[in-house]
């Protein structure tokens, strides 16, 4: 049954453009099979496949943006922000869609807090590992993990931005990524500039006579 | 004046160059191969299961050549002022020898390789290897070398778990890691066979400090699998 699960949810991610992420997209993607069968399923079939009410439709959520990493790992680039520029695009044909599917993924499943951030930061994350490997990346130790954490920010503001204003994402990640990458040369030369002052004071204080 | 060598630096480097091309990892090294199967791809096949085994393990073994690196930083730091000591830990097979730094930059870039999450205990390695390096170079010089003889014990025998681990593995990138952590393996257990010929085991409590700093090394690996 795992196996029917998987290829129904790999069906079902195309329709969700015009069906959007509701159990619906879920009960037609039999209609998709190599042989198709005559109706939808009913809706109990989608809740022994997939889940009660909102479980099926956050498995469909998540099988969507596991969709848009395989996708980011087929569209050759050349640095990170051609990949998240990629991944913004894959949002484009279920921007209508997309507000409802990240107000469910964000609530709790049982009781409070109103708001569970955790599979966001995950989305977010996820898509900058995926842009860092994209444009392989070869960060090691903390900058590894700086850098993802920076890109993961930017990337879920410009697809905060997709959302009201989808025509200017683009440009706004390009804006983000190049104040970014200023941010980072300076703090690159503070750091530099930083190591010169303390080894000047270290020569002094050997010269000095007092160690 | 600075005498360069007839000819320039291009022959020695190339002399260089050649003379890695004998072990495993020289491979790593060779700007020429970089773009073999076995030094730019991961395979892509591997279980869930498997995949968290290939990255813990890398995890680890970079966490570990961070350490040494910074254990023999410390120990120098301490011992340089004694010529016999300094000398040996600087020229020596270990410490801040290319043999060491060699390991950390092939690690650097099989981690890259692989795709494989860093430690976020990186400059935890770096500070507690800095610190035992320098303790232990302050207990003497004889308990840096117990200090090198535990760290390579507990190594060797984690690199010699790992070859079992890789066993079987026919994709060229495992095929080349597992010759690489024989390498590496039998480079950790030439430094701990040192550190023994240099009195390691005149060392005062040497079994007492054996066992903690083994326990610490064995901790460490534990966690840096993890986080």
């Amino acid at each position: 049954m795992t196996q029917l699960r998987t290829q129904l949810l790999k069906l079902a991610v195309p329709l969700v453009r015009q069906h959007g992420f509701t159990r619906t997209t879920l009960a037609r993607s039999v209609l998709a099979l190599p042989e198709p069968h005559a109706a939808p399923l009913p809706d109990s079939a989608v809740t022994t496949l997939f889940g009660e009410d909102d479980t099926a439709r956050r498995t469909l959520i998540s099988a969507w943006l596991e969709q848009g990493r395989t996708h980011m790992r087929s569209v050759p680039v050349e640095d990170v922000k051609g990949a998240l520029l990629a991944r913004l695009e894959y949002n484009v044909p279920v921007l209508v869609h997309l507000p409802e599917a990240f107000a469910l993924v964000a609530s709790p499943r049982v009781g409070v807090p109103p708001l569970d951030p955790r599979p966001a930061v995950q989305h977010a994350v996820s898509v900058a590992d995926e842009a860092c490997r994209a444009a392989k990346d070869v960060s090691i130790g903390p900058s590894w993990y700086t850098k993802r954490i920076t890109l993961a920010a930017i990337y879920a503001s410009a697809e905060l931005h997709q959302l009201t204003s989808p025509q200017t994402a683009p440009a706004f990640l390009e804006t983000l990524l190049d104040s970014a990458s200023h941010v980072q040369s300076t703090l690159t030369e503070a750091e530099i500039f930083t190591q010169y002052v303390a080894k000047s004071w270290v020569a002094i204080a050997k010269n000095s006579g007092v160690f | 004046m600075l005498r360069l060598p007839r000819g320039g630096l291009r022959p020695r480097l190339r002399s260089f160059i050649h003379t890695q091309r004998a072990t495993p990892s020289s491979v790593y090294l060779d700007p020429t191969r970089s773009s073999d199967a076995s030094t730019s791809s991961t395979p892509d096949d591997l279980s869930s299961s498997q995949r968290r085994a290939l990255e813990a393990a890398l995890r680890v073994d970079q966490a570990g050549e961070v350490a040494a690196n910074y254990i023999y930083a410390g120990q120098f730091a301490v011992l340089r002022r004694d010529p016999a000591a300094g000398a040996l830990i600087q020229a020596s097979t270990y410490g801040q020898s290319f043999t060491q730094k060699k390991h950390l930059t092939v690690m650097n870039k099989l981690q890259a390789q692989h795709q494989v999450r860093p430690t976020a205990l990186w400059e935890v390695a770096k500070i507690a290897g800095f610190g035992l390096g320098a303790v232990t170079a302050l207990m003497g010089k004889e308990a840096a070398m117990a200090c090198t003889e535990a760290v390579e014990t507990v190594i060797g025998e984690h690199y010699d778990d790992q070859l079992r681990g890789l066993q079987g593995s026919t994709h060229p990138s495992l095929v080349l890691l597992r010759d690489v952590i024989r390498e590496f393996r039998d480079d950790e257990l030439e430094h701990l066979d040192t550190a023994v010929e240099h009195n390691s085991q005149r060392a005062p409590a040497h079994a007492f400090l054996s066992s903690v700093v083994g326990l610490g090394c064995k901790v460490a690996i534990e966690l840096c699998k993890r986080v």
